[in-house]
């Protein structure tokens, strides 16, 4: 039997930049396989070739071992190709029904809708992904992961027999993910082929049967994932070897930097919230998605103000009502949507690190070039940001070096208090271990460090101490160094059991 | 919608003296110099240095309206209202003078006051409700034309305006400089530094790319933005007193139109209607197009329509060659960061 | 409810309009002033919905006031130039369609911002026109031309008949044939809606065709009210329709608003001037107040949003 779909040197250019380099690739039915690399690897181009929006140079696509000719979005849809990106692709301004309905008919222009069909339809789509969404919901009003399922299962009423799901998993919670992972599960079950693409390798050892790795545009390789495991592929993606993937803390924690008592926001759903965080310290903030962490940092920053309890830093009670009041205090926030707030994608480097500086740097507010561009080439040099020059914008940079853009704009506030949240979230590994030594040299510097993360060895790893939100409170601060993930994960989902400290 | 003139314009890897040479700026002196060869065989006097002044005295209204446009539209802005704020600041000066009895001095500083009240109407409505800047100007272009209109009801026009005060639009300082020429140098200098020079430019371009972004960068984003539509007010306000020195009277229909050229002459000017992206250098640029076309047509006795027209075209072909040239020519370049571009913005 | 809570809230200031008019001028519900009035409308109600469409889309069209000038006077010279009614009528939609092609073919063909295309074409029709008529009206129609060539009162019904069919097709057609919620959908999210393989340029190019059609149509409906036709006609019906749209609760951001809202945004524009004839208010303040309108509406939906943000 041919398998489901076939690549065979696919080949794929833009202008001088050969993206993909003779790339072969399988998927069964029933099979999940996982396609591995870092950013910039060639993912997304193979991924777009799959679902026909990028056509190859050359090489051939087979579906059912049949030799598909020129694929364009349309013709993938209808071999029964679909794809779930991160960012959800759904029209915000209509309903789930309709959601579903544009995606599932023939788009030409001239049909009647059948609303109460589109209806039925979508309830019962929904049912076979397990998600209870009323129909008639406009899609902004729904979170992320309800978002994937309606995709999901609008992807599955296409009649999807090969789903592509590129980072399904960035946005969700432990508890999310575990959801998402049975329904990979049921779908292989039901006999879809499925490609997983995800930078978190335990959930591939959880659901993939076959791995493939692709590193600067080549297949380095496929293995089942029983013959391989995490060091294995850590070296099959980076072509080297990464010895230790979390660098051991040094610091000595200090005298409390950041104290918070009783705070709440009724806006944003966090109340109650109390904890210190002290010098030289990385204070993990571990949770489920929507337990109210990142809230939690935007109020520290002044987005989304406090209306209740006290912020004190180093014995001071201070009032935070907008990110300047944030900066001018000493706190600063690397966000986690490093595209939309972290870097300015369009504005040189330079501009980008200097930015949240503008009144002390910039005396008078006139602009000082030359003093600005030696500021720039020293947070390269020191954070090894790989960039041709300090005038390159920050969208030409790979996520990795993005991050390390906003985190040299953060520390070139001379912060007293560093919020990271999600540090390392879509960054590839190589990046990802340098984020880390970077982290811990603030750290060893004296700096209160609080990190936001979902990946659960991460905050095992980093953290001295690990506080855990619940329902927009810390319900639990554990100390990091005996902490384990299932103590962790018993605290953020509610089950109370010894081992932490309650706070 | 993709925005290809933004993408490609910030990823500049071409050497610096083949990207002035290659530039839009380069593309609209070239245009600026065929005009003025046309203009020079077919109308008569074009050359001279009387005309130079006459091109600059009729672009002085059009200039300071372009130049506050320049900031509005690199936060990703747009003000329509100017040119709606120009007549009702006229009618104000002019009843401040003529009803209220005051000096004109002194109107012309209250009047310059309304104006950056105004704007801060637009300002208020944009920044703190978060309404989009297209729909509240055009809401308000309605609101100052309406009270123009309603002011005098239509058909009085303030006249016979004291001669120091007509000299700021007709006069001419030792002889051959219109005395309004000082003012429009002097606010260009002033609206070149702010944008290019200093930190508040560099804020008006965050914003223009990412509002959010300029947001958690602590740019304070609010008082950025309500600052440029109060300077538009201000400027609105300005150009209605050179306006009114200039015609010797105020009515409610002065102005009408000028948002549009205004807004022609920053787009000419290279500057992105989606923000960020922009030069008030450009801008002067684009407006002397437009005025030496304007005054050319004049000069060649061709009817002023046809100049409407000219702008029309010129403003879409420039735009549509741009986009067509980029096309072609930085298909390197731009594919270059492609892959990477596609991975920022996988859904725009 | 909530759902509807723009569209019941512009009837709602419609109905109190109606009201006070009723209280203090009850002459203002004379059948043949409601008749002029609505008849004054009609026109506009078309304009509208196409402009509503085109900001359904995530564009704006400010050029369709010069459109409208144009359509007139071409329909007007054939008119005079002995064609059939029907094929003056054909023509004026054509060479709407026509306009609004161009429009579309640099929007949606070569992607340039369709606030600055459509500022240039409204400049460059509006001048043509200028150049072209020297402000000269179009004299001497034939009677087949006026009301259709039926008496005002039947003309009337006629006009309005015509544009309500017109209306309610679009209505129709928005809610249940698929390229209407295709205009949805591309306003919604353009890279969303070429995944679910529609094409977005092509339909944003449709969009501007039928605005330009709808201007055309408008147009002809309009120039049939008087005897000879004016070249300065239309003018400022941009933001007449814009405003309209924008009250009606159609969101600027695209992918969102009704029909029924931008009639009801019409209506409440439309009776204000005559609103103001009757209540014995200077009728030059019509412009102030629909500006006012336009600020109330738009400031409405952002304090809403805000707090439902928060």
């Amino acid at each position: 039997m041919p398998p489901l779909l076939q690549l065979s040197g696919v080949t794929k250019s833009f202008g001088a930049v050969r993206a993909l380099k003779g790339v072969s690739f399988s998927l069964a039915a029933g099979e999940v396989h996982a396609l591995l690399g870092e950013n910039g690897a060639g993912k997304s181009t193979l991924i777009k070739v799959i679902t026909g929006a990028h056509q190859p140079d050359s090489g051939t696509i087979a579906v059912d071992g049949e030799t598909t000719g020129k694929l364009t979005p349309s013709t993938a849809r209808t071999r029964g190709i679909a794809a779930i990106y991160q960012q959800p692709a759904l029209f915000p301004d209509l309903t789930v029904a309709e959601n579903i309905g544009l995606g599932l008919e023939k788009p030409s222009p001239f049909r009647p809708v059948r609303w109460a069909e589109r209806r039925a339809h979508a309830r019962e789509l929904l049912q076979r992904v397990g998600a209870n969404i009323d129909p008639e919901t406009e899609v902004r009003n729904l979170s992320m992961p309800e978002q994937q399922l309606v995709e999901i299962a609008r992807s599955l009423g296409a009649g999807a027999r090969i789903l592509i799901m590129d980072e399904p998993t960035a946005s969700l919670t432990q508890k999310e993910v575990q959801l998402l992972l049975k329904l990979v599960r049921d779908l292989r079950e039901q006999g879809v082929g499925i490609i997983y693409i995800s930078h978190r390798l335990e959930e591939i050892f959880e659901v993939a049967d076959r791995v493939t790795v692709l590193r600067d545009g080549e297949s380095v390789g496929t293995k089942s994932a029983k013959e391989i495991d995490e060091p294995g592929l850590i070296r099959m993606m980076v072509g080297r070897e990464v010895s230790s993937i979390y660098p051991p803390s040094e610091s000595q924690p200090g005298k409390p930097v950041l104290r918070l008592e009783n705070v709440g926001c009724s806006s944003s759903g966090v109340r109650g919230v109390s904890f210190e965080v002290r010098a030289g310290e990385v204070f993990g903030l571990s949770g489920l998605v929507g337990a109210g962490r990142t809230e939690l940092a935007r109020i520290l920053f002044g987005i989304t103000p406090a209306d209740s309890g006290k912020i004190l830093l180093k014995g001071d009670s201070i009032e935070i009502h907008s990110p300047r009041q944030a900066v001018e205090s000493g706190i600063a926030y690397v966000p986690e949507d490093r595209r939309r707030h972290g870097v300015v994608l369009e504005m040189p480097i330079a501009s980008n690190i200097t930015m949240a500086i503008h009144p002390s740097f910039f005396p008078g507010s006139w602009l000082r070039f030359g003093k600005e561009r030696e500021l720039a080439e020293k947070y390269i040099s020191d954070l090894q940001i790989k960039t041709p020059s300090s005038e390159a914008p920050g969208g030409s940079l790979s996520g990795g070096n993005q991050q390390k853009v906003a985190l040299s704009r953060w520390l070139a506030t001379h912060p007293k208090v560093l919020i990271l949240d999600e540090p390392t979230q879509g960054v590839d590994v190589g990046a990802k271990s340098e984020i880390h030594k970077i982290i811990r040299k603030l750290a060893a510097e004296g700096l209160a460090v609080i990190m936001i993360s979902s990946d659960l060895p991460e905050v095992l790893g980093m953290s001295d101490r690990i506080g855990v939100m619940r329902g927009g409170t810390l319900t639990r601060i554990l100390d990091g160094p005996t902490a384990d993930a299932h103590s962790v994960m018993s605290a953020a989902l509610g089950q109370d059991e010894a081992g932490g400290i309650a706070a | 919608m993709t925005n290809p003139i933004a993408n490609s314009a910030t990823f500049k890897t071409t050497p610096k003296w083949k990207k002035a040479f290659f530039s839009f700026e380069a593309l609209l002196v070239v245009v600026l110099v065929v005009e003025i060869i046309i203009f020079n065989s077919t109308g008569t006097n074009f050359t001279t240095r009387d005309n130079l002044f006459e091109i600059l005295r009729f672009s002085v209204v059009l200039g300071l309206l372009a130049l506050v446009m320049t900031p509005v539209i690199l936060t990703g802005g747009i003000d329509l209202s100017v040119g709606s704020l120009l007549g009702l600041s006229a009618i104000v000066f002019g009843k401040l003078w003529r009803d209220a009895g005051m000096d004109p001095w002194l109107a012309a500083i209250c009047t310059l006051v309304f104006g950056a009240v105004a704007g801060g109407l637009n300002a208020v409505l944009i920044t703190r409700l978060r309404l989009p800047p297209l729909i509240v100007t055009l809401g308000s272009f309605s609101l100052f034309r309406g009270l123009a209109e309603a002011l005098t009801r239509g058909v009085d026009n303030v006249t016979g305006f004291p001669e120091s005060f007509l000299f700021l639009g007709q006069g001419y300082l030792f002889g051959v400089i219109p005395a309004q020429l000082p003012i429009f140098i002097l606010v260009a200098v002033g609206v070149w530094l702010l944008v290019h020079q200093t930190t508040f430019g560099r804020s008006f371009r965050a914003i223009g790319f990412s509002p959010e972004g300029a947001r958690y960068a602590g740019i304070p984003v609010e008082r950025r933005v309500a600052f440029v539509y109060i300077l538009s007010g201000f400027m609105a306000a300005l150009a209605a007193l050179v306006y009114v020195a200039h015609y010797g009277q105020a009515k409610a229909d002065a102005g009408s139109g000028y948002e549009l050229l205004a807004i022609t002459a920053v787009v000419l000017g290279g500057t992105s209607i989606f923000g960020g992206i922009g030069s008030v250098h450009g801008t002067l640029l684009g407006l002397a197009v437009l005025a030496v076309l304007r005054r050319g047509l004049t000069l060649s006795d061709q009817p002023a329509e046809l100049g409407s027209i000219l702008t029309g075209g010129l403003l879409l072909a420039v735009l549509a060659g741009e986009v067509l040239l980029k096309k072609f020519s930085s298909r390197r370049a731009r594919v270059k960061t492609n892959a990477q571009v596609s991975q920022i913005t996988p859904t725009t | 409810m909530k759902k509807y809570f723009r569209e019941i809230s512009v009837a709602v200031a419609l109905g109190l309009l109606l009201l006070v008019l009723a209280i203090f001028a009850p002459d203002f519900f004379k059948p043949t002033q409601l008749l002029t009035i609505l008849t004054a409308a009609a026109p506009v109600l078309l304009a509208a919905c196409g402009v509503a469409l085109v900001i359904m889309c995530r564009q704006i069209d400010i050029s369709i006031g010069s459109q409208f000038a144009l359509c007139s006077i071409f329909a007007g010279m054939a008119a005079g130039h002995g064609l059939p009614m029907p094929l003056v009528m054909l023509l004026a939609i054509f060479s709407g369609a026509l306009f609004g092609a161009i429009n579309g073919a640099f929007v949606a063909g070569l992607g340039l911002p369709s606030i600055v295309v459509t500022l240039a074409t409204m400049v460059t029709w509006r001048e043509a026109l200028r150049w072209w008529r020297e402000g000269e009206f179009v004299r001497d129609l034939p009677g087949s031309f006026q009301w259709f060539g039926f008496s005002q009162s039947t003309g009337q019904i006629v006009l309005l008949a015509v544009a309500g069919v017109v209306f309610l097709i679009l209505v129709f057609a928005l809610k249940h044939v698929s390229g209407g919620r295709f205009v949805y959908a591309v306003g919604s999210d353009a890279e969303a809606a070429r995944l679910a393989g529609i094409n977005p340029r092509l339909v944003t190019f449709c969009v501007f065709v039928l605005m330009g059609a709808l201007t055309g149509l408008a147009a002809l409906l309009n120039a049939i009210r008087f005897p000879d036709v004016d070249p300065k006609t239309g003018t400022g019906l941009e933001l007449q329709a814009i405003a309209a749209a924008v009250v009606g609760g159609v969101a600027i951001s695209g992918g969102r608003g009704k029909l029924w809202g931008v009639l009801a945004g019409v209506l409440l524009l439309a009776c204000i001037a005559p609103a103001l004839v009757f209540l014995r208010a200077e009728p030059q303040w019509e412009r102030a107040i629909q500006g006012s309108i336009i600020l109330l509406a738009v400031a409405a939906d952002g304090w809403r949003s805000r707090k439902g943000k928060i």
